[in-house]
This record gives C-alpha cells, structure tokens and sequence, in this order.
C-alpha cells in the first residue's frame, strides 16, 4: 500500500495517513482481511511519529475501514469496500465545505437528518 | 505443446531411453549366466548385504529410468528453465542417467557367473568411481547437445527508459509497504526446531544449538514485509534486525517482473547467486532492482508494480537532487 504525506500541508500528518489508506481501498488496491504495516514501521518509512501513526490509524478505525487487535496489527475490515471509502471521503469534504461556510455543527447535522428523511 | 517444447523434452529424455535400451540389451545378453537371486545392495566394504529376483531387478531399472527420463522431459517442456539454467538441467539429466544406467549395468555384471550367496568379489568400488566419470563425460555431452534445442526466450528484458514513476509533488514524503504472505515459513522452522533439539538430544549441542538459532531466526521471517521509501528497499521480520535493506545509493534502477525461484534462484528464502541474490519466497511477480554494481536484487511480493514505480520514483528524485 502506497502511503504518501506531505509535511508542509496545513492537513494533520495522521488525517494523510488515513487518507492514503481510504484512497486505496478506494481504488481497489487493497482487499479485506489485508494487514497494514505496524505502526512503528511506518512510522520509520515516513519519518514521523508513532504516535501521529497510530492516530491516523484510529481515525480509519472509528470510519470502520479497519480493525485494531492487540498483538495482530491493523488489518483491512471485512466490510471495506471501495464504495464505503469514496463515500468517506465525500463525508469529509461536505464537513469541510460546511465549516468553510461557517455553518455549526447542528445546522450541519440538520441538513443531513432532513436529507435522510426526504 | 509446441514443436520447440517436443524438441526440448526428447532431449531431456534421450539419455535416459539410451541408458534404458543399453540396460535391457546387456540384460538379454547375460540373462542365462545370471544367479536366480541377484545381489543388489552392497555394504561400504562392497561385500553384497541385499538381493533382489532378476525379474523385479529389470522391473526396478526399468520403472526408475522411465520415471526420471518422464520427469526430465515434463519440466523441460514445461518451459520455466530458461537461458543456462535449461543447458544445465539437460546437462544434468544426461549425468544422472549416465550415473545410474552404468551403476545398474555394473550391479548386473558382478552378478555374472555369481553363485547364489553374491559374487564372491564383491562389488569393487571402483565402479562408483567409474560412474561419476561417466557422469561428467555425459554431462558435458548433454551441454553440448543442449545448443541443438533452441533455448527459451530469457523474460527479463524490460527497457529502463520506460519504468513506471508515480507522481509525486515537492515536499511530499512517499513510502510503500506490504506483507508477504509466506505459507512454509511455520512448516520450516518446526523442521529446523525439531532438527535441532534432535541432533542436540543425540548428538551433541555443537550441531544442535546453531539449527536452533536458525529457527528462531526463520520464525522472526514467518511474516516479512517489505517496504520502500527513501532509504531504499528493507524486507524485515517481526523484530528490527535481522534485516535485508538496499539503500537507494546503490540502485540504478528497479522493475516489476515475474522470477522463478527454482530456475533463477535455485530454490526459496535468502538466496545468493552468481549475478543476483533475493528474498525469494514463491515463483511469481517481485520488484528486482538493477543494482550499480550490475547485479540484481528481487524481491517477491504482490503489487510490486507500485513498488518498483516508487524506487524508481525516488531514484529520479536523489539524482536530480530534490
């Protein structure tokens, strides 16, 4: 898997990790069940901190892309699909585009609860 | 199968027919001066210990030889050997069966005129040496005649000005990892393990300890994964060292090709050849860097294309300075 950050982007080192994960499972590079590397490697290979891995590891975890277990790693979950990230990542630039037009969490949030009740 | 693979298996059978139909010949000629029992098997002394009936020691050389010469003729018709692995595999037939086809002979003629105990000489060990002799002698004929066969076409011939870049921007920091699944790692070292504590139990520890120490060293491998970014190609275990790594200073360049590990390697794990070594743990796709030195280093692992599209990436990278 192809991981790619930028340090001089305003984005958090750990969100472009996570992205470099959604990206692939978005275009199919990678399968369910795949292992990702252990953070400290990465952490090597990239340059920065474990710790900025493992954030944007959690982050994947909370967006149910991939699954933590002690011992075993990170691994891809059984219900990543590539449509599930590509919507992931539609989630993120419509957050991003609310707070770019100063719109609070609520008004955001009632925008989607209408959505889904039309 | 093409006309060129029927060629190279009849080569590769050849010897074997030959020393098939030069077995059974003899054999009709000395069949009446025979003893009912043959003596077949012989101590490190050469005095006879093992004997077989006439009828099922012709079955025997019949069936080995058939079985090899089927062997020979199917991989070399397969056509995974390539370049001067073919030669030498063809070469190497024709020893073998050259080794055995006299050997067999040899156990029939001491059995001359051989009363039913065994031939009172035994067999003279001379013989074995003869065979290798033999052997070498066919072996080079078996190069020789391999030129006959036109030799299978060497896949590696990818044109370094067209490798494969990913698009990275300034500043922009790029790695890429991934597991290697390697499914007889466990099966190894259980082997090397069980080994080990064996020869220490019934041997001595001197023998014993260092297949021990290769175990644990194989079980930190059972899971490698390889990674690439700007230090270079690393294939790593479970724990930081040991380790296999290329720094970018000594690569002129990288592809994505498919190895063979029984024709190009000579087999699986950590391999040193003449011209390239690697971490070779299937046949199938690798990223191989071409290294400054002129040799080459593989690495087998799935999605190499991406792997070697970044090494090559990075290498533009570290020459224009960036």
């Amino acid at each position: 898997m192809l991981f790619r950050v930028d340090p001089t982007s305003t984005v958090p080192l750990g969100d472009q990790i996570a992205a470099s994960v959604r990206r692939a499972v978005a275009e199919g590079a990678v399968v369910p069940g795949e292992r990702l590397p252990a953070a400290r490697v990465l952490a090597e290979s990239l340059g920065v901190n474990v710790h900025t891995v493992l954030r944007g590891y959690q982050r994947l975890r909370e967006e149910g892309l991939i699954e933590l277990r002690r011992g075993r790693g990170a691994a891809i979950t059984a219900g990543a699909s590539p449509q599930r990230a590509r919507l992931l990542e539609r989630v993120r630039e419509a957050v991003a585009d609310a707070r770019d037009l100063g719109m609070t969490e609520d008004e955001l949030l009632a925008l989607v609860r209408s959505e889904l009740d039309a | 199968m093409t006309s060129k693979n029927l060629g190279r298996a009849t080569l590769a059978a050849l010897p074997f027919v030959l020393a098939l139909l030069v077995d059974l010949v003899l054999h009709l000629t000395v069949k009446d001066r025979l003893p009912a029992r043959l003596a077949v098997h012989f101590d490190a002394g050469g005095s006879a210990d093992g004997y077989m009936g006439i009828t099922a020691h012709l079955l025997y050389t019949v069936t080995s030889l058939l079985v090899l010469g089927a062997l020979w003729a199917f991989i070399a018709a397969d056509g995974k050997l390539y370049g001067r692995a073919h030669r030498w595999f063809i070469g190497g037939g024709f020893a073998v069966a050259a080794f055995l086809g006299y050997l067999m002979i040899a156990v029939l003629f001491v059995n001359v005129d051989a009363p039913e105990s065994g031939p009172d000489g035994g067999f003279p060990l001379r013989h074995i040496a003869v065979a290798l002799g033999a052997a070498v002698l066919a072996g080079v004929l078996g190069l020789l005649c391999s030129r006959l066969v036109p030799a299978v076409e060497d896949p590696r011939d990818a044109d370094p000005a067209n490798r494969e870049r990913i698009a990275l921007a300034d500043g922009e920091v790029a790695g890429w990892a991934r597991g290697i699944g390697v499914w007889w790692a466990p099966v190894a070292v259980l082997v090397l393990l069980a080994t080990g504590v064996t020869v220490g139990l019934e041997v001595n520890w001197f023998i014993g300890a260092p297949l021990f120490v290769l175990a644990l060293v194989v079980a930190t491998f059972c899971r490698p994964h390889v990674t690439v970014d700007r230090r270079g190609l690393t294939v790593s275990g479970l724990l930081p060292r040991p380790r296999v790594r290329v720094p970018l200073e000594r690569m002129a360049g990288a592809d994505s090709r498919r190895v063979n590990a029984l024709a190009e390697y000579g087999g699986w794990g950590y391999r040193i050849r003449p011209e390239r070594s690697g971490v070779i743990t299937r046949s199938g796709e690798a990223i191989v860097v071409s290294l400054s030195s002129g040799r080459e280093f593989a690495v087998t692992v799935d999605d190499s294309a991406t792997g070697a599209a970044l090494l090559n990436t990075l290498l533009d990278r570290q020459r224009t300075g960036r």
